[in-house]
């Protein structure tokens, strides 16, 4: 038995991690590429999310190379992604494929018996290992990653905080026990400490909001938070992995308040769960104005359920508080150029706010000389 | 006076349109229908952004009741089934018209979900009687009479014999929108074809095809229709040609689609997909239906 399973930003180290210890054979998919995205085009029906088609794309690249057994979710809707699995496996054997699949469905039970198949001899203590380790390699990762997506706005070497991100993704891989990866958060905790910033203007802050495929995947949304960071701006990811996992998946007493929380911000926009993160992506526009960001970027897969209902309610939002908000819907044609420019345009207009809010005499002249830099 | 509400003749509208408007005239409103679906519907709906047609048509259907009448009746259908919901759209209907619609009558938004108890569908009942003041007693009554006139309507369709047989599987709200499926019934009746539509597959051999299709649906709408494919599909005299109707951007008809598509595949049974926007124009859908009346027709029977 091979095991793989598709991408989604640092998932794969996690799964690696998981599957690895609990004594399976594990591919991992190339990573997600232009041929992977031609593949699941070829494959997937027309107007499908664009998730599934990558997914489809991993899966095909990675049976090619010889796995047979592919773990994916499941789910109770409304979204789509809950029945994935099914579509998946159909068009899988339709292209003449031997292989398992086998989704994990949101209950105990299920989980239980899953792993049962996946790793049939494990021991009870090899299980909680590697789940162990699987969950703090997932929190190192997503920790790292925060600091880094504002860090990389003041850096004095550009380049650098990317670098480092990289290398903390490498090390992170090869780390093989709990104790590593508790002396890995050590070192790197010192390293982000010692980055070198430049401290003189005052950058703008902006929350990605949004699905959390395309939020978490680099190769979709074309590196949005470096992209961003590069031009200078915070960047505060709504969604993270270990969120999702805490939140929906283990439920987390500390994220079912949260959620309710945000459920309550949301409730005059957008008064019942529409599947997805649509309603989370309302919530964060709200919270993110108190906490005194600067805009809001939406990023969806286009023909989202869930987010395109959010999409049509954002710009009431929007207006109502006073946040500027940037919709981007990604699909296999996205063209870099497009995206590029429409988010320099989106940074121009915030820093003319910016640069308005100071003007109008919430800051005096000097300070605000001091933070642009001049 | 009695109260005027209104009621958009969109999404649900067709599957619940004639139960809804009986129960709110039993409670002594008025019910006033948003005229049949027309350009100028269309265009109001294009108001909004990469929703699905459908939910475009209804946006258009409500706005324009806007100044005709005092209430909109707009509840939010969560689920109508246990273990299913209806879709993300639809569930999301009621906010996305306050916040685009300019300015609306007050919306009888009770929701309805069924999902996890479905008893919860009486509070929504006994909340709008109790808006159009009426009591819990009346307005159960109201809801049961309502419901009883459903029944009677259901029990008269009946299927045309003799022609070739031919599926058209789809969403109720697209393809009895006769502006929307552009008379598509109509058009393959005069092609000479039977066409049968999942409404007219009895409940009971629906759920027995769906539960061949391995993981549920949580969709309700599409596990009618995914359901009543199959069973057509299946049955001891099988359809002898599927089309599926969709409009641009429903979610769940992408995944649907596919799921019926590779049954047909399976059993040798021609299927075709028809994709419809506000741009659709009449020219290419007549040329696709006369090709496949005609493939129909010639094809040797297995």
């Amino acid at each position: 038995m091979i095991i793989t399973f598709p991408h989604m930003g640092s998932l794969a180290i996690v799964l690696k991690a998981l599957f690895g210890n609990l004594g399976c054979q594990v591919l991992v998919p190339p990573p997600t590429t232009k041929h992977t995205m031609e593949l699941g085009m070829r494959f997937s029906p027309e107007t499908v999310c664009l998730p599934f088609k990558l997914m489809l794309g991993n899966f095909i690249e990675a049976l090619e190379q010889g796995a047979d057994t592919l773990v994916n979710c499941g789910g109770v809707g409304p979204c789509r992604l809950g029945y994935y699995s099914v579509i998946q496996q159909q068009i899988l054997e339709q292209l003449g494929y031997r292989c398992t699949m086998l989704t994990i469905e949101p209950s105990l039970v299920d989980v239980y018996k899953q792993l049962k198949k996946i790793a049939p001899h494990a021991s009870w203590g090899q299980i909680y290992n590697a789940f162990q380790v699987a969950g703090a390699k997932m929190n190192l990762l997503d920790d790292v990653g925060r600091v880094i997506n504002s860090l990389r706005a003041n850096e004095a070497v550009q380049g650098s905080v990317s670098s480092l991100w990289e290398q903390a993704v490498k090390a992170i891989d090869m780390a093989e026990t709990c104790q590593d990866v508790g002396d890995l958060r050590q070192e790197l905790q010192q390293r982000l400490a010692v980055v070198k910033t430049s401290t003189t203007k005052k950058s703008l802050r902006v929350a990605i909001v949004g699905e959390i495929y395309v939020m978490l995947e680099p190769f979709v949304n074309q590196n949005l938070e470096r992209c961003l960071g590069n031009m200078g701006v915070e960047v505060c990811k709504t969604m993270f992995l270990s969120d999702y996992v805490k939140g929906h998946v283990l439920r987390r007493q500390k994220y079912v308040e949260i959620y309710r929380r945000l459920a309550a911000l949301a409730n005059p926009y957008l008064s019942h769960y529409v599947g997805g993160h649509g309603q989370k992506s309302i919530a964060y526009t709200l919270l993110k104005k108190q906490q005194g960001y600067d805009g809001i970027i939406q990023v969806y897969p286009f023909t989202c359920m869930p987010e395109v209902v959010a999409k049509n309610i954002l710009p009431k939002v929007s207006q109502d508080v006073g946040m500027p908000v940037l919709t981007l819907a990604y699909d296999e044609q996205t063209g870099e150029a497009g995206i590029t420019t429409r988010l320099e345009a989106f940074i121009d207009l915030l820093q003319y706010r910016q640069a308005k809010t100071y003007e109008s005499g919430k800051l005096d002249c000097e300070q605000y000389r001091l933070q642009k830099g001049y | 006076m009695s109260l005027r509400v209104g009621l958009p003749q969109g999404l649900l509208y067709f599957q619940y349109g004639t139960v809804i408007e009986r129960f709110l005239s039993e409670l002594g409103a008025e019910v006033v229908l948003s005229s049949e679906t027309s350009r100028s519907t269309l265009d109001c709906g294009s108001a909004l952004d990469e929703m699905c047609l459908a939910s475009k048509i209804f946006f258009g259907h409500a706005c324009s009741l806007r100044d005709k009448v005092d209430y909109l009746f707009l509840p939010r259908l969560v689920s109508i089934r246990p273990g299913q919901y209806t879709c993300p759209q639809i569930i999301g209907m009621p906010d996305v018209l306050k916040h685009n619609g300019g300015k609306l009558p007050p919306i009888i938004d009770v929701h309805v979900d069924m999902r996890q108890k479905p008893r919860q569908l009486y509070q929504a009942v006994i909340a709008v009687g109790q808006l159009l003041g009426r009591g819990v007693a009346a307005s159960l009554y109201a809801w049961f009479r309502a419901w009883q006139c459903r029944e009677c309507l259901r029990s008269g369709k009946k299927v045309l014999a003799g022609r070739p047989r031919l599926a058209v599987i789809g969403h109720p709200y697209i393809i009895y929108d006769r502006q929307v499926s552009l008379d598509v019934l109509g058009k393959l009746d005069r092609l000479g074809l039977t066409v049968v539509t999942p409404e007219m597959v009895d409940a009971g051999e629906i759920n027995r095809g769906a539960a061949k299709l391995g993981k549920k649906l949580f969709w309700s709408n599409s596990y009618d229709i995914a359901g009543a494919a199959m069973a057509l599909m299946e049955a001891g005299c099988p359809v002898q040609g599927i089309i599926f109707i969709t409009c641009f951007a429903c979610g769940p008809d992408a995944l649907v689609g596919e799921l019926i598509r590779q049954q047909a595949w399976r059993r040798n049974i021609p299927y075709m997909q028809l994709s419809l926007d506000e741009h659709t124009a009449e020219a290419g859908m007549v040329t696709r239906l006369e090709a496949f009346a005609d493939m129909l027709k010639r094809r040797p029977k297995a």
